[in-house]
């Protein structure tokens, strides 16, 4: 883990830059593609658990410094999604070595489509309970839609930042 | 053994991320500070992604949309003669209201000076309707202040920076603006309803004579968060819940929240 916290760092800072210049303003049907929830989850599909929970808590903390939104939440939403696809991932299901071609990105569609909920939830943690009135269920489909599409290139990714090698599927 | 040391490690590692982000959260006056490390350290990777991607998209945007941009400049053009001809006009009557409203001691706020400010920034997060703008502190620009552009109210600042400032759009979900309709006899809270989304006003009291089309503007209450006459939005539908006594409104904000590039900040502070 040691040798690949460098750069995973250095890909997460390049894609929290992404997020914040790209991302923010590219918006599909209104609604934000999160690939600082994406990519900690990639990094869990792929069995690294501690770096998936590095890259979530330094992803998450640096985009919520830029968002008006309660401290913490995209880093708690974050760490949630790497921990439970890092769950997945030690048991070999979700990387693209071990698993059916379609698995992984129907692993990221599933966490793309409740991410939203989780942050709403953790937003009621905090005590900001109006966050509900956004309209969730576009955030939900758009992020899946997009976190399937997006899955196997970031697990490819997340796969030579940690070391793990090239895939050969 | 090693997988529970590597058992161990992951949760070492989660917990102090958990305490990390609970500490950070609970000690707020740290996020300030945190904000701008942060800027400092993602700037460079913004500005590598800045530099490459920018003049790509700008180029496939100006390649496939350039006969809109022609015909979108020569509606601008139109609309501009025609704004400028109606500011002609107003100027009389702008300089009748200040006269009455100075004999009244009631502000009104074409009297009041404006900064203009270039948007630099949308909301990142879906969950919160924001915009950064180009000036702050330095320009004058402080918390609390309103922000109107394209014919009405947008919202206001809720942080600065030296050089910049937040501001939060009235369509926001922790929006709440005092509006006045009715010849200034009814006023009403008008909330906001989210990203991309409309607003709304609840409970709005029988006795209020309010039909589609009725234009809403800021109260100007005293100790309230803007001075009065700013508009705000027009009512689109007007609904009655059976059994309620009170009308629920849906409204169209005066000023087109999704197309923001320059807005005027208002140098009017809130009362303490």
């Amino acid at each position: 883990m040691t040798r690949s916290v460098v750069p995973v760092t250095v890909v997460t800072l390049f894609l929290v830059a992404l997020q914040l210049s790209i991302f923010s303003s590219l918006r599909f049907a209104g609604v934000v593609i999160m690939i600082v929830w994406l990519w900690p989850l990639c990094l869990g599909l792929v069995g690294r658990t501690g770096l998936g929970l590095w890259s979530a808590s330094v992803a998450g903390v640096f985009f919520d410094t830029h968002s008006v939104t309660p401290f913490g939440l995209t880093a708690l939403v974050a760490l949630t999604l790497a921990y439970g696809a890092s769950r997945l991932g030690k048991e070999g299901v979700g990387d693209l070595e071990s698993a059916a071609w379609w698995v992984t990105p129907a692993l990221a569609g599933v966490g793309g489509l409740f991410a939203p909920v989780l942050f709403v939830a953790a937003g009621a943690l905090a005590l900001d309970f109006s966050l509900w009135r956004n309209s969730v269920a576009p955030m939900m489909l758009v992020n899946a839609l997009a976190f399937i599409v997006l899955a196997r290139p970031v697990t490819r990714l997340a796969r030579w930042s940690s070391g793990l090698g090239r895939s050969r599927r | 053994m090693v997988s529970e040391r590597s058992r161990r490690r992951v949760w070492t590692t989660s917990v102090l991320a958990l305490t990390l982000v609970i500490l950070l959260y609970l000690t707020g006056g740290v996020v300030s500070g945190l904000r701008s490390a942060a800027n400092l350290v993602v700037a460079p990777f913004s500005f590598v992604i800045n530099a490459v991607a920018r003049p790509i998209g700008h180029t496939l945007a100006g390649a496939i949309n350039y006969s809109d941009v022609v015909a979108q400049n020569q509606k601008l053009r139109y609309q501009l003669g025609r704004a400028e001809l109606r500011a002609n006009e107003a100027w009389a009557f702008e300089r009748q209201m200040l006269q009455l409203t100075t004999e009244l001691h009631v502000p009104f706020v074409g009297a009041l000076g404006t900064v203009s400010a270039q948007v630099s920034a949308l909301s990142p997060t879906n969950f919160a309707a924001t915009i950064d703008i180009s000036k702050g502190r330095d320009d004058g620009v402080l918390a609390g202040m309103p922000v109107v552009a394209n014919g009405g109210l947008i919202g206001h600042v809720i942080a600065t920076t030296p050089h910049g400032a937040t501001v939060q759009l009235i369509s926001d979900t922790h929006s709440q603006v005092g509006v006045t309709f009715a010849k200034g006899t009814s006023d009403i809270i008008v909330a906001g309803n989210g990203v991309n989304h409309g607003l709304s006003a609840t409970s709005v009291p029988f006795s209020s004579v309010i039909t589609p089309g009725t234009k809403l503007s800021t109260d100007g209450l005293s100790g309230g968060l803007y001075p009065p006459g700013l508009p705000v939005a027009s009512v689109k539908t007007v609904t009655l819940t059976p059994g309620a006594a009170t009308y629920n409104l849906t409204l169209q904000p005066a000023a087109d929240l999704r197309h923001l590039a320059y807005v005027d900040v208002v140098l009017w502070e809130p009362a303490a």
